[in-house]
């Protein structure tokens, strides 16, 4: 993966930083905003280096768009995913079946494999217990396939394809 | 024999302890609870807006009518981390940590980094109309720093800089302080407000306040820069040449 240049990656990041300024002011008053441009003049400044490598082509509409998406779609998993642990936790025989399982993931990305990780420790029923490359060490409630290909069919898949058009 | 000792030790201090505890509550039982006791707190409340200009009457007490404290604070600050500094004086000092954080924490830290040096700040420009301050906002910043340490194994603060800054913002606080003995005849003086007359049409918004914003902009680099060099002299250790 090749680093965008360093005026695309400071101007990617000034403007994330500015987005962040505005929720926090909730106002649009001009002297907010002056001093808003300024402070995330110097934090841009001071950590665009270690904050993205891509730059500016983070903000592809595509990518924003499926990352719109994703969070409704993201919601509902885990809305689904914590009835399931609590009718788990509330049934008298409490079906758990649990165990460590191996993933395999398609994302290149160190962000993309951040999200993919936080996105299943998220979901309850699995907890992302290490990464190690392209592999995911994954704590399952209920090991349904302990096979790598199997399991990453029913824990990482669901998630990759939207990642993968947001990340890579 | 020790063990008896060490029991009657335990118990003498128990006894110690409860014995004060009785007695500071007794004193504090004198104290009304609910009642209208301010004398000069009614004071700053009703002049707080026209003598300062600052809506939060915290930082115009510390800041303005009380200046000299935030000073003391700020030196009390400087004394801590030049001391740190000077206990843990050795030729050669590096990080010595083996563990890099799994990818997880790294990618972690690298993109909730700037998030928190941004919150740092909006919590001491805005310290005349919220909540904070200086020395909140300054210690967010050095947060984000201590973070940066956990996560890396080889991350350091480029010293030089942070030991200039801290300095400058220091001798800035002191200058301004000078300008308003000048103008006003007395030290920490707040010649923004007072003299100028700047900011007055905007009481509640964020050109206000007189210098609290500019003071608290120089606490914040100041006290910023300086936990995380104490972070940096605690977290290094020493190596042998």
């Amino acid at each position: 993966m090749t680093e965008a240049s360093r005026v695309s990656r400071y101007l990617y990041t000034f403007i994330v930083v500015l987005i962040i300024w505005l929720f926090l002011t909730a106002s649009l008053d001009p002297q907010e905003l002056i001093v808003g441009i300024i402070f995330s003049a110097i934090v841009a400044g001071f950590t665009y280096d270690i904050f993205t490598t891509r730059g500016l082509s983070n903000l592809h509409p595509r990518r924003i768009a499926y990352a719109i998406i994703y969070i409704p779609y993201f919601l509902w998993a885990m809305i689904k995913a914590n009835l399931d642990v609590a009718y788990r936790v509330l049934h008298p025989k409490r079906p758990i079946n649990p165990g460590i399982v191996e993933c395999k993931t398609e994302l290149k990305n160190e962000v993309g494999k951040l999200a993919l990780a936080n996105s299943i420790t998220l979901t309850p029923g699995t907890i992302t217990l290490d990464i190690d490359g392209d592999r995911y060490f994954i704590h399952w409630i209920d090991v349904k396939d302990s096979s790598i290909e199997g399991a990453s069919e029913h824990i990482t898949k669901p998630f990759e394809k939207f990642l993968k058009v947001i990340f890579e | 024999m020790g063990e008896v000792v060490s029991m009657l030790k335990r118990l003498l201090s128990i006894i110690l302890i409860l014995i004060i505890g009785y007695w500071i509550a007794q004193g504090l039982a004198n104290v009304p609870f609910g009642e209208d006791r301010m004398l000069v707190g009614k004071y700053y409340l009703q002049h707080v807006k026209e003598q300062t200009g600052a809506v939060n009457a915290v930082t115009a007490v510390v800041v303005n009518y009380r200046g000299f404290d935030t000073l003391g604070e700020v030196t009390v600050l400087f004394i801590a981390s030049t001391g740190v500094a000077a206990l843990l004086w050795r030729k050669r000092r590096e990080r010595t940590a083996k563990t890099e954080g799994s990818l997880v924490l790294t990618t972690g830290s690298k993109l909730l980094f700037p998030f928190i040096m941004l919150f740092g700040m909006y919590i001491f420009i805005h310290g005349h109309l919220t909540p904070g301050g200086g020395f909140p906002g300054g210690a967010t910043i050095a947060t984000g720093f201590l973070l940066m340490y956990l996560a890396f194994i080889v991350y350091e603060i480029p010293h030089r800089g942070f030991e200039v800054t801290e300095g400058l913002a220091g001798m800035s606080y002191v200058l301004v302080g000078l300008i308003g003995l000048a103008i006003g005849g007395y030290f920490l003086f707040d010649w923004i407000w007072q003299t100028w007359h700047f900011g007055t049409s905007n009481l509640g918004r964020l050109f206000s306040g007189g210098f609290i914003p500019v003071i608290y902009t120089l606490i914040g680099i100041k006290v910023g820069t300086e936990l995380s060099g104490i972070i940096d002299n605690m977290l290094k250790e020493e190596v042998k040449e």
